[in-house]
């Protein structure tokens, strides 16, 4: 049987013994002996006894020792601490700011409107389109109309030339219109179109024969192709620097 | 008081120097017992203990707000008692002298009862006793009078002393086999 170390009747003297080695200490006679002179050897060990300081003796450490130390810098207690000039740099500073971030604000206000007038403009775009569209498909049905004309129905006649005669006004707007946004292959089409309707809407009594002159002479078959081209033509396609359909009026 | 002391250093690092008084002045007297538990004498416990808040003044900035200023200033005093009592000037005054001799040593214990040469034999014994202390190395005997006269933990000792608290505990444990040694002659006659 392994009796106690004196480590471990240390550990026990001190209250931090295992609870083994408490046990055994209680079943073993000899390491009770043995402990018992361990702790008495241990107990005769008494303190000394520490000369006594009365309550002045605080005072009187901190008299000797107040001289030797150096106060710690004040720290800024908040804005407060702040001097009259570190609060009015601090208030240029903050002034400033404002300023160019209202500059900025504005800046950045102007750079942002531009896309907005394009964004405006493209719908206005896209009704001219279609207005142009509308404009192309009637003078198409004109031409038609124009090509396939009978003999003696002056009816039909009259009606040819008072629809002539509402086209010629819009495509002469029209015309110029491409004229100044350099569609040339848009301006020169219409330009065309713009003679036959004058021809026919202008034409006292529009007659077959005459028909038939403005047929010939004219080209209207010629001109109806051109029509169908600038009505195929897609808005992106076009040879200027902007659309034909879409063409500012 | 903890609350208090921590208020009382942010008024020092502040600014208040004054404010410091009331530091030194709630903890004086528990660092003064400590040093002079370990110095063995006024002369230097007083100078440990204006030594010890010197420094803790000097490293205030430094003080961690979880431990009380109290154990603070009370583990720089230790060391500043283990730096003193460890100087070789010091270590050498007090081991005049080669009494290894257990014969030369032996001495009678004093009863309880207060005849004049009992009296005489129980100064007899403290004077070994301090021997003996002043025998040890001076973690051993910082170690010892850490956890057996102060009754601090091994863990706070470790922490004081800088070491582990398997060194702490080995510490102490050389320091009481040593003590128990020298003073066994005193023992043989009880």
């Amino acid at each position: 049987m392994k009796h106690l170390s004196e480590e471990e009747q240390l550990d026990i003297y001190y209250e931090e013994g295992s609870d083994a080695a408490k046990a055994h200490l209680k079943g073993c006679r000899e390491c009770s002996s043995e402990y018992a002179k361990f702790k008495r050897s241990l107990d005769a060990i008494t303190p000394e006894a520490v000369p006594q300081r009365g309550p002045e003796y605080g005072d009187f450490v901190w008299q000797a020792l107040r001289p030797q130390l150096i106060p710690y810098e004040k720290k800024a207690a908040g804005w407060r601490g702040w001097s009259w000039w570190k609060t009015a740099t601090a208030a240029a500073a903050c002034l400033a700011l404002v300023t160019a971030a209202f500059i900025g604000g504005r800046y950045w206000e102007q750079r942002k409107s531009q896309p907005e007038v394009a964004g405006i403009a493209q719908p206005q775009q896209r009704v001219v389109v279609v207005v142009l569209t509308d404009h192309l498909d009637r003078t198409e049905r004109l031409l038609v109309q124009l090509n396939h004309a009978g003999p003696g129905d002056r009816a039909e006649n009259a009606q040819l030339q008072s629809e002539a005669r509402e086209l010629l006004a819009s495509n002469r707007l029209y015309r110029v219109s491409a004229s100044k946004e350099g569609d040339p292959a848009l301006a020169g089409a219409l330009d065309r179109l713009e003679r036959v309707l004058v021809e026919v809407a202008n034409d006292p009594q529009l007659t077959t024969a005459d028909l038939d002159r403005v047929r010939q002479d004219m080209n209207t078959s010629g001109i109806l192709f051109e029509v169908r081209v600038l009505l195929a033509r897609k808005p992106n396609q076009e040879s200027g620097p902007e659309s034909a359909k879409g063409v500012k009026i | 008081m903890q609350g208090n002391d921590h208020s009382v250093v942010r008024a020092v690092l502040a600014g208040d120097k004054e404010a410091y008084g009331t530091l030194v002045r709630a903890h004086s007297a528990a660092v003064f017992r400590v040093a002079f538990r370990i110095a063995g004498n006024e002369a230097d416990a007083e100078e440990i203990v204006q030594e010890a808040f010197l420094r803790a003044y000097q490293r205030l900035e430094k003080f961690e707000q979880r431990s009380t200023f109290g154990t603070w200033v009370y583990r720089i005093a230790v060391n500043c008692a283990l730096n003193r009592v460890g100087e070789p000037g010091i270590e050498a005054e007090y081991r005049h002298g080669d009494e290894s001799d257990p014969e030369t040593k032996t001495v009678q214990v004093a009863t309880q009862d207060a005849d004049p040469e009992r009296v005489l034999l129980g100064r007899e014994v403290s004077a070994a006793q301090e021997m003996a202390m002043q025998r040890l190395t001076a973690t051993e005997k910082c170690a010892f009078v850490l956890r057996h006269l102060e009754e601090r933990s091994m863990g706070e000792i470790a922490e004081v002393l800088g070491v582990a608290p398997n060194a702490a505990k080995q510490a102490v444990f050389r320091a009481v086999q040593k003590l128990r040694r020298e003073l066994a002659p005193l023992r043989g006659n009880a």
